[in-house]
């Protein structure tokens, strides 16, 4: 007996067309870049087949490439290690306060996260401008001028200013995912805990955290994978530089393809930026579902 | 005695909260703050030592060669037919997948499920590439429909596991109901099930609408026309022909980001709640 959900030909007509879409803009692409990946293709011209060349020199020879994975990690460090502990807590405090006045806050909280990159990228840019830009200002304010120097050219300081940046955009959805998951912590469970005689530090330790933890494991699959999709603003800011610095893999595989014109190498370079995505992604969820079942 | 000292302490530390909970929004709005000042300010004010001054002199003229030079009202119009064209057809793309992945019964259905969580995965740029080439061949390039296509692709995945959700919890039996009653497909998912999902309809469509309006790698490379750009290229204008306008070029920064942070505020609420329910139930 079939019910009336099984209708092969209405589930094509409602699948189809959108899967038409996902394999023309995304899938075919993929297969293309496969393709490209292994020949020396400059974007224009005869090119020949070179077979694991690209890849044998991006793995083996490309500093640039190990560079940008780096930051990629140091980024997700970052988040993981620093903003989202803060997010946390914020979110907490504003689960605590006068409820108007919580909404009012994580509403001021948020706006960053809905600004373009590119309005994101010259606001900092202009921040962070050594001739007039407000953080040496401030810098100066507080008597240390000596520190002023310029910090997205700086080879000391570009990749912290960058990740800072970053960190600063995605502070409001950080908080806003955990804002939500502490509003579905049940009443009891806290009530219970500090009936028992617990701290509020041991309630959250003890038993909203652990109630959490699924929450916790799909924000920080979020950042890794996040971490290793910036582009836009590094490009917009740093462009990569000073020296492939503060280089991450986006934006470098657009560089060599658009740029260098070594667009074979470029779809190389993307080719590996999909598997680490998706490998990386995969690994994590195993990872965070392993140590959820031993928990 | 005791107690009287405990609530006074804890006063002070709910006070204490509070200021630092307001001291956090102030540097988030402080950059945002900082560039509303000066676009109202002569280029010039930006060189003084002033950390913030207000400008007594409002220098409206800043945002009429805003507008002028980041051809706002070009790009803007623009941004708004390929960002409502995709908005729209990404919407309804992914209601009908998420139906029936969520309501009907067929054989590949995990499959589908999983192949478009993988889309969530794979990275916008590693597309920029291959489709440069790929689109070419169908003469996409540098078209509104060249962008319009992949803005609704590399939204349809996110959306499709929000209106899945939403389907989960509605209940199977009215459309059984207007079923057995003779009711056309059609006219099931647009009469009954499209009003009761008004919800995801809604986060879905301002979450893409805002999430193409922003987009710019995509645009940048594929639109070569200044006359096809979008919106966020008016703040590239000012880095090249007035880089030294910066007044002008904050004044832009301003009209640039006020349509989606009014989005923002006039739907908080629905973009709250699809943030919240892709990232718990994803």
């Amino acid at each position: 007996m079939k019910g009336p959900f099984h209708n092969k030909p209405v589930v094509a007509a409602l699948v189809l067309p959108g899967v038409a879409l996902l394999v023309f803009a995304m899938l075919v692409p993929l297969l293309f870049s496969i393709y490209f990946s292994l020949t020396n293709w400059s974007g224009f011209g005869p090119f020949r087949n070179v077979g694991l060349a690209n890849y044998k020199e991006i793995l083996l020879q490309d500093t640039t490439f190990w560079r940008s994975l780096w930051n990629a990690v140091l980024l997700m460090v970052v988040t993981i290690f620093i903003q989202n502990p803060l997010a946390f807590a914020l979110a907490a405090l504003l689960s605590h306060i006068n409820e108007r006045f919580s909404a009012v806050l994580r509403t001021v909280y948020f706006v960053p996260a809905v600004l373009s990159f590119v309005i994101i990228a010259r606001l900092w840019v202009s921040i962070f401008n050594p001739t007039f830009g407000i953080f040496n200002k401030l810098l100066a304010a507080v008597g240390l001028k000596w520190l002023a120097v310029s910090w997205l050219s700086n080879p000391s300081t570009a990749i912290w200013a960058v990740l800072w940046i970053i960190t600063w955009q995605g502070f409001g959805w950080a908080l806003l995912f955990y804002y939500a998951g502490l509003m579905t912590v049940p009443k009891e469970i806290e009530e219970a805990a500090r009936m028992d005689g617990a701290s509020w530090l041991q309630t959250y330790t003890r038993v909203i955290i652990p109630y959490l933890f699924p929450v916790i494991s799909a924000v920080i699959v979020i950042d890794v994978i996040s971490s290793m999709k910036q582009m836009e603003l590094i490009l917009l800011t740093t462009e990569g530089g000073p020296g492939h610095l503060t280089q991450f893999i986006g934006v470098y595989l657009y560089q060599k393809a658009f740029v260098a014109d070594q667009y074979g190498y470029g779809n190389a370079l993307s080719v590996i930026f999909v598997l680490v995505s998706v490998g990386l992604t995969l690994l994590v969820q195993r990872f965070l579902r392993t140590t959820s079942e031993a928990a | 005695m005791r107690t009287a000292q405990a609530a006074a302490l804890r006063r002070a530390g709910t006070r204490f909260l509070y200021v630092l909970l307001v001291l956090f929004a102030f540097g988030q709005l402080f950059p945002l703050l900082w560039v509303a000042l000066y676009s109202l300010q002569k280029s010039g004010a930006l060189f003084g030592p002033d950390l913030l001054a207000w400008p007594h002199q409002p220098q409206w003229v800043n945002y009429a060669n805003a507008f002028t030079n980041g051809r706002i009202l070009r790009y803007g119009w623009n941004s708004l037919v390929v960002v409502v064209t995709s908005t729209i057809a990404s919407t309804v793309l992914s209601f009908c997948m998420a139906y029936a992945i969520a309501r009907m019964q067929w054989g590949l259905k995990a499959v589908a499920l999983t192949a478009i969580s993988m889309g969530m995965v794979i990275p916008i740029h590693t597309t920029l590439l291959p489709n440069f080439f790929w689109f070419r061949l169908f003469g996409l390039l540098d078209t509104r429909l060249g962008v319009i296509i992949p803005y609704i692709a590399f939204t349809l995945s996110f959306n499709t596991l929000i209106f899945i959700g939403q389907f989960h919890n509605l209940p199977t039996s009215l459309e059984e109901a207007a079923l057995i009653d003779g009711a056309s497909w059609p006219r099931i998912l647009w009469s009954v099930v499209r009003p009761l999902a008004t919800p995801a309809i809604i986060t879905v469509s301002v979450m893409t609408f805002l999430t193409n309006w922003n987009e710019f790698i995509m645009a940048n490379t594929f639109l070569a026309t200044d006359d096809l750009r979008t919106l966020p290229f008016s703040i590239i204008k000012f880095q090249g022909e007035y880089s030294a306008d910066y007044a002008a070029q904050f004044a832009c920064m301003v009209m640039v980001a006020l349509p989606p942070v009014l989005l923002y505020l006039f739907f908080a609420k629905w973009i709250m709640a699809g943030a919240t329910a892709g990232a718990i139930k994803g």
